[in-house]
């Protein structure tokens, strides 16, 4: 990395940044098709009622919760990149940054569509915010699901708010060398920016206050949509593990996307160079880490469980593992903990297609432990009479691919019009280690 | 005394070299006005006698405010009705300093960014002094000096290195 | 030249060491009066509570050297070596655990109770085996991950103690094979902070949790290895503070790395106050009693409930309100105050946590001079042997001293 000088990384992002291919544009157009498809199915939904969808007493909490707290997840690993490698100083994250801090934004925005989703009528959603109204009725500030509110939508502008402020060097760069509408709209989304030494000092202090305060922000959040199921009485939920698990398991979920994200992406526009193997590399090791910690958080729940000599607590774990989902409990199992120990060999984690075969198994591995908590727990809780099962309706399975199609193409968007990698913090980077290499 | 300037700037490849070159035009008596440069730089800051940012303060007094806002929102809306909800007590801390958390972020954001623009004071307009080449790869330093002194200043700039546009 | 450096780090060192052998063997012989007594559990429990803290103290310091040397962070070397000098305690922890089964009878109220199935978890002697196993693990890891470093870090130059030439006979040639030894000081300390984490949460939850055999958390283990990390972090910014202010040696640490220590210590206060909030939550909001009774106990009881306040104001508030203000993260005298202030609220913590189940229908105040002379006895012992380590080997306190390339 250190060979590369400030002009190559310039002119390596800034040609990332030249009129997209009709190849490109087919991709774009497909994605927008598949959120046409997902858009209409909400349409039906919204004339049919959520019958629509498999949920049934017992289980209310299906796919829509899922993917809520899937993609939530994801969002984090952006932000442990952007915000919480920064205050550790890890170098590594420099050329990742800018793309994961993306990933935030987008994966924040659909999850929190999922909720909405989930209400059936969306136009009664204002019922769950603080607004004066005649009948002085206001929402419930101790229930989890307003905790959830509050946490989201301050994620969703702290996230937005911080990558907008770190790209404002790089709108300057972009709008110094364009012309004509490009330069106007870059003009105007650069403020202004001109690298003055005051500017530089105030921008780098607010950029350390703004990691800073994500960092607990990261944490805080996970944690309330943990609390969303631990805070009941269900077995299975309720249980004090599920903050810093849910965290893990967050973080473990968002770098797997990161790597199934950042491997095409290098590939097609030619960031070898940048985004190293070194970089992939470490946060592969990253996932080693995650992936033993949610190890231990299996562990823990199931000794608990016989521990607590709770006839409920232990049926719940048992059918879990040998019940009607036993399928989907040893899918988590595996491609969560088993199959990033791969990671151990480095043979394996430094060679891109076991890299992104494997992150692909962990984000299926942990799209199928929110199944298996929500549904695990709530088709088979106290009452022996009272267990149910449920599957997701065709309508669920076009609202998860929707999810992903507006993430791809908001994405694809992002790619190919705004700068993928920083170039700021990349040149900070070099000129850090040149200085290292000096003394 | 003429009270005219003009500003003379002159373009650096390397962060070491700009700064000999700022110390060297301070040393001579000149000003230097400002230094444009593509990735911040503390020992510029220090050679230009920057002051610290203030940024800090907005940030705490947001988080503060948000702190003392979030259980505030929480307690008043549960004394409306003070209706007694799953059997907590009505103003229950434990619960409500999750909203409280979350506020103080919040409002500790928005007072960063409330800092951020008025400190760097953008939406900014650009000076006429500023070459486009600064937020890509290149130092500028502009540095003044009354007229009759600009061929010297400009010669020195060239000496140490730079390029004169 | 060479004189003058072998005579001060020994007369420094006198009087301290005179002083900490007097008050170990003082408190020793208090605990033995105490527990031939006529409330032995009292004494047990005091025994238990420090075996708990000193022993989280040691192995969360060694961490901090672990966790540098893993991730390969360069700003520390020098701390990370003060950092293995915390190992020193890890035999004398386990002969300690040893002692703890002559007490088994007043610790483990639940012996001879119908446990309607954990007899299968909770008897004597797998609980003894197991911990004694993990511990056994978790020591050998440490010491041999210390041991490696000590290549590095060692000079033939400053004077030789006994233990370095012991080391010496062992290594032959230390300058050779040194790409191995950092290979092996890799793997070793991966596997250390593996164990940590296992082996703390297995003893959080045998010698913790389950002295209320009715009563469990989820996050009980996890939140007794956070604990021995910050506590941890907070021993090892008093053992460099210390020498750091001490003129009897050469150690020195920039500003700029003390800061980043306090740093990281702050970020542990506020994870360990997270931890702590996810357990109370939960239980609280859940209301079930079977979990809530040990919450009420300890925390809405008297005496119990000042004492859940003093540990709450002064592991959370106190470290979180005070170090927001950086300066005072760069002053030593100011975090050996704040540090030891936090160690003091993590005895009151395993106190509150271990107390409620051996004083029932305690009156007045649980803490009295007896507590204190065992306390002060254990903490010789801990010092006596941070200091014995680092007087064996001075090099660690030199300037120049060797780093882990």
């Amino acid at each position: 990395m250190s060979q590369l000088t400030f002009e190559q990384i310039n002119s390596a992002v800034l040609t990332t940044l030249i009129k997209p291919t009709p190849r490109y544009w087919r991709f774009v157009g497909l994605a927008f098709v598949g959120i046409l498809i997902f858009l209409g199915c909400w349409a039906y939904q919204l004339s049919m009622g959520l019958g629509v969808a498999g949920m049934n007493t017992p289980v209310h909490w299906g796919t829509y919760l899922i993917n809520f707290v899937f993609w939530v997840g994801i969002a984090h690993s952006g932000t442990l990149i952007s915000a919480i490698l920064f205050l550790f100083r890890a170098g590594w994250r420099n050329p990742i940054a800018r793309a994961a801090e993306t990933m935030t934004v987008f994966a924040v925005m659909i999850a929190g569509m999922y909720p909405l989703i989930h209400l059936g009528r969306v136009w009664v959603v204002f019922y769950m915010l603080p607004l004066p109204n005649q009948r002085f009725l206001w929402p419930n500030f101790q229930s989890p699901l307003i905790f959830d509110i509050v946490a989201i939508s301050t994620y969703f502008t702290v996230s937005s708010m911080f990558w907008y402020t770190g790209m404002v060097p790089d709108f300057a760069i972009i709008r110094d060398r364009a012309e004509g509408v490009r330069k106007k709209i870059f003009s105007a989304l650069a403020l202004g920016w001109t690298g003055e030494t005051g500017q530089w000092l105030n921008y780098s202090r607010g950029y350390l206050l703004f990691a800073g305060l994500a960092t607990p922000l990261v944490i805080s959040v996970h944690s309330v949509v943990s609390w969303d199921f631990a805070l009941g009485v269900t077995p299975g939920w309720h249980t004090t593990i599920f903050a810093p698990y849910f965290v893990a398991g967050a973080i473990h979920s968002g770098l797997a996307m990161v790597l199934t994200l950042m491997i095409p992406l290098r590939k097609l526009f030619h960031y070898e160079k940048i985004i190293t193997v070194e970089v992939l590399e470490s946060v592969a090791k990253t996932i080693i880490f995650t992936g033993l910690i949610v190890g231990f958080a299996y562990g823990t729940e199931i000794f608990i469980a016989w521990y607590s000599r709770s006839i409920v607590e232990m049926e719940s774990f048992w059918w879990r593992a040998f019940g009607d989902y036993d399928i989907q409990y040893w899918i988590m199992v595996i491609c969560n903990t088993a199959i990033p120990l791969l990671f151990l060999i480095k043979k394996i984690r430094t060679r891109i297609i076991p890299l992104f075969i494997i992150s692909i198994f962990v984000n299926i591995g942990m799209w199928m432990e929110r199944f298996v908590i929500i549904i695990g727990s709530v088709a088979h809780d106290f009452l022996p009479n009272a267990w149910g099962h449920y599957s997701p309706t065709p309508i669920e399975f076009v609202f998860m691919l929707g999810g992903f199609c507006i993430f791809i193409f908001l994405f694809l968007l992002f790619a190919k019009h705004l700068p993928s990698v920083s170039m700021t913090e990349m040149k900070e980077l070099i000129h850090h280690e040149e200085e290292h290499h000096e003394h | 005394m003429s009270t005219e300037t003009t500003t003379i700037t002159g373009l650096f490849d390397t962060e070491s070299a700009t700064l000999s070159a700022v110390r060297e035009i301070q040393a001579q008596g000149w000003k230097v006005k400002e230094v444009h440069s593509p990735i911040p730089s503390d020992k510029l800051a220090a050679a230009l006698n920057r002051k610290k940012s203030v940024i800090g303060w907005f940030t705490l007094t947001g988080g503060v405010t948000g702190f003392i806002s979030g259980f505030s929102l929480a307690i008043f809306a549960a004394t409306r009705w003070s209706l007694i909800v799953g059997g907590k007590p009505i103003v229950s801390w434990i619960p409500f300093f999750v909203i409280a958390f979350e506020f103080t972020i919040l409002f500790a954001v928005l007072g960063n960014v409330a800092g951020l623009v008025t400190q760097i004071g953008i939406p900014a307009k650009m000076g006429a002094n500023y070459h486009p080449d600064c937020s890509g790869s290149v130092y500028g330093v502009l540095a003044e000096s009354t007229p009759e002194d600009a061929e010297k200043l400009r010669l020195l700039l060239q000496n140490k290195g730079a390029t004169t546009p | 030249m060479n004189s003058a450096i072998t005579q001060h780090p020994a007369a420094g060192f006198k009087p301290v060491l005179l002083i900490f052998t007097f008050l170990a063997g003082a408190g020793f012989l208090y605990f033995v009066y105490l527990a031939t007594g006529s409330h032995p559990e009292k004494a047990w429990l005091v025994f238990l509570v420090n075996f708990l803290l000193f022993t989280s103290l040691s192995l969360g310091a060694l961490l901090f050297s672990t966790i540098m040397h893993f991730t390969q962070a360069k700003w520390c070397q020098r701390l990370a070596g003060v950092a293995e000098a915390f190992s020193a305690f890890f035999p004398v922890s386990l002969v300690l655990f040893l002692v703890l089964f002559l007490g088994r009878s007043h610790l483990f109220t639940w012996i001879g109770e119908d446990l309607h199935g954990k007899e299968a978890w909770l008897n004597i002697p797998f609980l003894f085996t197991r911990i004694l196993v993990g511990l056994a693990i978790l020591y050998g890891l440490g010491i041999g991950y210390v041991v490696h470093s000590l290549k590095f870090r060692l000079s033939r130059k400053q004077d030789i103690t006994r233990l370095k030439q012991f080391l010496f006979n062992r290594w032959q040639d230390p300058s050779t094979g040194l790409d191995k030894t950092k290979r092996h000081m890799t793997f070793l300390a991966g596997w250390y902070m593996f164990a940590f984490a296992l082996v703390l949460a297995l003893v959080g939850f045998d010698l913790v949790m389950s002295m209320d055999p009715h009563w469990y958390s989820t996050l009980f283990g996890a939140y007794t290895f956070i604990k021995a990390i910050y506590a941890g972090f907070g021993a090892l910014i008093i053992a460099a503070a210390v020498l750091h202010l001490s003129s009897a040696n050469r150690f020195t640490l920039s500003g700029s790395q003390f800061r980043d220590l306090s740093t990281l210590f702050f970020g542990f206060a506020i994870v360990w106050g997270d931890f702590f909030y996810a357990q109370f939550l939960v239980i609280w909001y859940g209301n079930i009693p079977e979990e809530t009774t040990y919450i009420i106990e300890r925390t809405m009881t008297s005496p119990w409930s000042s004492i859940a306040w003093a540990v709450f104001l002064v592991c959370f508030i106190m470290p979180f309100v005070v170090l927001l203000r950086g300066k005072f993260k760069e002053t030593p005298q100011f975090m050996i105050v704040i540090c030891s202030l936090v160690i003091t609220g993590f005895w009151l913590e395993h106190f509150l946590l271990l107390a409620p189940n051996y004083l029932h229908g305690a009156h007045g105040f649980p803490i009295g001079i007896n507590e204190v002379v065992i306390t002060i006895g254990f903490l010789s012992l801990f010092a006596l042997s941070v200091i014995l380590y680092l007087k064996q080997f001075p090099d660690l306190l030199e300037s120049e001293a060797g780093e882990v390339v």
